[in-house]
């Protein structure tokens, strides 16, 4: 038994570099945070008005829905789906399609649930594929690159690259403009979705597995856990976020065009940089296995204050997409810190 | 030993933090000396190697080489002083020839240089450490990972180290390959080389070294001639207690009622198709060298390992797994060699890792709300000997022997009728193989049937109650509870066919 003494002479430290690091990151995120208000609070016009916070998380909800899909990518070991603002220009181009014409037979035309439940397939079918190749062993960089250019094309060829209006009153309006209680329902939708992807990762075996696959995709396999399915599951799962978030901004537009999430999307250029950075920002682990939806919930919320307050303060463009770069590189130095710490006695 | 050490430390002692790894340690070797260095995991021993090799300065204490004091802030410093280590984990590019993987750092080497004149540089170095049949343009991934051992051992010559560590250099070797190991140490010694010769193996450490330093708790326990102490002394001296007998009473029977029937298995690695049964509650050994396809038959039938035919029967079914999906379904276990890389998810709690094969067992309709996995995960580690109060601690934090406990103790989860077990205690301390070889006496008197595969020849003579060998793909021999001898093993697993005339 001598060695089952010997072992628990080191909890301390290493609870004490647990609690380092799970905490620690969430501290420097909070402490940004904090910086930031009093910032605005003191130096910016406009900042401290309710319909500024609002615009704020309305932002949020934008990428952070589409963000919170990406994490069960990254958690699960399988980096990146590239192919964000395609899938998200091909859902929206479908959207539109089902609004203005009904996928050409006029009775069908303006009706919601058919268009929604079009565009949510397209995500599913998009997802499933890229899935099913990086679930065969593909890297997902190249698969969802090779995705990316396939989706964004037959958008743009399906939609001759025109911008397809369909005109108010719509049956979409509610989600697109309409607010309950006060928030749009956009915002309403990211909370229910962070709050749900949160109880996923934390409360089932789904959830349980992401993170097994994620930390060692071999030692899954050897459990019964294989990365095949789970490719295909989180690949889907984050396909279907931003099909949903396509349909809300299409929904707001009442209009689609292939490149809407390239660069005019919300207020920072590029969509996929800008999902990529809120779930770096939210310090999850890129090669997957530790991290959580909360806390890209909070980079997504970070980053729009950030944006918000540079508009405030009267940057354009430019200096804004350089800030969500800036995030990015800050976040994977902080990150790079402390896992090394977490491992220094392995 | 009247000549002066040409390296001596003493009083050495070095914290992290909370932890004193080192307390006091003395350590000192002379010119052409072989000196073993043992002590149990977290004992101090990778504390003590990383100081001598420079690649922790943090520590108290003297360090002399040649009577003068010195103090390496960067390994390359110690390096400089002759001092090298070769680490367990390799560092050769696998995809680069011999020759260029010696020379690597540039050394020596003219600015411009063409694979064959770095090949007739490396000879001299590759036939000093026995490798005298190796091309020096052939790559490195195509040699065998002892051969692989013995190119990085070239290369620390080539940079004129006088000193060289070996740590755990025959940890994934089998036993022809380690021989190979060995007498490269011995001819190094002979030319002059002073040798640190860190393992666990301890018969390797009586075969070679002429003194041992033993660590325990961070203290040195003296240096022993080897040739005053035997296997038994030194393990008391090690663990600070007598370790009466390490493996556990084998069973007094074999039963009679086949739990497992493997019929015409054949995998990648085994020449032939193989068949065999395993009876209820017996612990049956798979005994070979590397490649001699006893960790191959494992794997297949755990579904690890595609295998061309063949079938399994238990319980009454007749099935072929064709993934370790499969496999856990039909309550066959499969405990890996290499637990870092399949066997446990290092960056995740201890208690997540006990439960991964069994998420159903601690869920409703897929729902899990912690207190049951709690309550289950506690009750597999107190079996297991585990921590309880270390279950929320990442596992990559535990040492050796207890990730292995871990790695192993998260299959009960699923209330295993086969358990597979690939080299049940590489890369483990004393204390912690001991608890294992007891813990799977414990599980086959539960009626577990056990299947292991192992190279280390102790354990395959006093663990199972049925052993049989492997040879080259092929099936030798099978022996029984007392009719389980060392040589005659040790013979059908190296020379079945009187090849040699050892």
């Amino acid at each position: 038994m001598s060695t089952v003494i010997q072992e628990s002479q080191q909890p301390i430290s290493a609870k004490f570099l647990q609690f380092y690091k799970d905490r620690t990151l969430l501290a420097i995120l909070l402490s940004l945070f904090a910086v930031m208000f009093v910032y605005g609070i003191f130096f910016t016009d406009n900042y401290l008005t309710i319909t500024n916070f609002k615009a704020i998380i309305r932002d949020a909800a934008l990428y952070g829905i589409m963000a919170i899909g990406l994490t069960f990518v990254t958690l699960s070991g399988n980096f990146f789906l590239l192919s964000l603002k395609e899938t998200a220009s091909i859902c929206g181009v479908t959207f539109a399609m089902g609004m203005a014409t009904g996928f050409g037979s006029p009775d069908l035309a303006g009706n919601f649930m058919v268009s929604l439940l079009a565009a949510l397939a397209v995500g599913v079918v998009s997802g499933v594929i890229q899935g099913y190749f990086v679930g065969m062993g593909g890297n997902p960089i190249v698969v969802t690159l090779g995705g990316a250019g396939i989706l964004y094309g037959i958008g743009a060829w399906w939609s001759d690259n025109l911008v397809i209006n369909f005109t108010r009153p719509h049956d979409a309006e509610w989600l697109g403009t309409g607010s309950f209680l006060g928030l749009p329902s956009i915002t309403w939708s990211f909370i229910l979705i962070a709050i749900a992807a949160e109880i996923v990762l934390r409360h089932t075996n789904f959830g349980r597995k992401v993170y097994l696959v994620g930390a060692n995709k071999a030692a899954g396999k050897a459990t019964g856990h294989e990365n095949f399915s789970m490719a295909i599951i989180v690949f889907t799962i984050c396909s279907v976020c931003c099909a949903f978030v396509a349909v809300a901004f299409v929904a707001q537009m009442d209009s689609a065009q292939s490149n809407y999430f390239s660069a005019e999307f919300g207020s920072s250029g590029d969509m996929t940089i800008l999902v990529i950075a809120t779930v770096m920002v939210g310090g999850n682990s890129i090669m997957g296995g530790y991290g959580s939806t909360l806390r890209t919930s909070l980079g997504a919320i970070f980053i729009a204050m950030v944006d918000n307050m540079m508009v405030l303060q009267g940057f354009n463009s430019g200096p804004r997409i350089v800030g969500v770069g800036l995030m990015i590189v800050f976040s994977i130095i902080v990150f790079g810190l402390f896992a090394k710490g977490s491992r220094a006695q392995e | 030993m009247a000549s002066n050490p040409i390296l001596k430390i003493s009083k050495v002692s070095r914290t992290f933090g909370a932890i004193q790894a080192l307390k006091e340690a003395n350590f000192e070797i002379n010119e052409g000396e072989i000196m073993g260095l043992v002590g149990e995991n977290g004992a101090g021993k990778s504390t003590l190697v990383k100081i001598i090799s420079g690649f922790d300065p943090g520590f108290k204490g003297s360090y002399q080489i040649n009577g003068q004091e010195v103090k390496f802030e960067t390994p390359s410093q110690a390096e400089e002083s002759g001092i090298a280590i070769a680490q367990q984990e390799l560092s050769l590019i696998p995809n680069m020839s011999v020759a260029e993987n010696i020379f690597l750092t540039g050394a020596k080497v003219k600015k411009f240089a063409t694979l064959n004149t770095l090949a007739k540089m490396a000879r001299p170095y590759l036939n000093e450490v026995g490798l005298t049949d190796v091309d020096p343009t052939t790559r490195i991934n195509l040699l065998s990972v002892g051969e692989q051992h013995l190119v990085e051992v070239a290369r620390l010559i080539s940079r004129e180290a006088k000193i060289l560590i070996l740590d755990e250099p025959t940890a994934a070797l089998g036993e022809a390959e380690s021989r190979r190991i060995l007498e490269m140490v011995e001819r190094l010694a002979a030319n002059g080389k002073s040798i640190i010769y860190v393992s666990h193996r301890l018969d390797e450490i009586f075969k070679i070294t002429k003194r041992i330093t033993i660590l325990r708790d961070g203290v040195s326990q003296g240096v022993q001639q080897t040739k005053d102490i035997d296997v038994n002394k030194l393990v008391e001296i090690m663990l600070g207690r007598e370790l009466a007998n390490m493996f556990p009473a084998k069973a007094d029977h074999i039963s009679n009622d086949p739990k497992i029937e493997i019929k015409d298995l054949w995998p990648d690695g085994v020449l032939e198709p193989v068949s065999f049964s395993a009876y209820k509650g017996e612990i049956l050994g798979l005994s070979g060298q590397l490649g001699s396809g006893a960790g191959e038959i494992l794997a297949s039938i755990a579904g690890a390992l595609k295998s061309r035919s063949g079938s399994l029967t238990l319980n009454g079914e007749t099935f072929l797994p064709k993934s370790p999906s499969q496999a856990i379904k039909k309550k066959i276990a499969y405990c890996s060699s290499d637990r870092k890389k399949d066997g446990l998810f290092l960056g995740r709690p201890i208690f997540e890792n006990l439960t991964s094969p069994a998420l159903s067992a601690i869920s409703n309709y897929g729902f899990n709300f912690g207190a049951t996995e709690q309550d289950f995960s506690k009750n597999l580690a107190k079996e297991f000997l585990i921590d309880v109060r270390r279950m929320f601690d990442e596992s990559g934090l535990l040492s050796g022997g207890n990730q292995q406990k871990v790695a192993l103790g998260k299959w009960l989860s699923i209330k295993p009728d086969v358990l597979l077990v690939n080299e049940p205690t590489r890369g483990v301390d004393v204390g912690a193989k001991s608890e294992i070889y007891q813990r799977m006496r414990d599980l086959a008197a539960r009626g577990i049937t056990i299947i292991f595969a192992s190279t280390d020849i102790q354990e395959i003579t006093y663990l199972p109650d049925r052993v049989i060998t492997f040879y080259r793909g092929m099936m030798i021999d099978e022996h029984r509870l007392e009719n389980i001898q060392t040589p005659t093993i040790l013979k059908e697993i190296t020379d079945p066919f009187n090849e040699t005339n050892l």
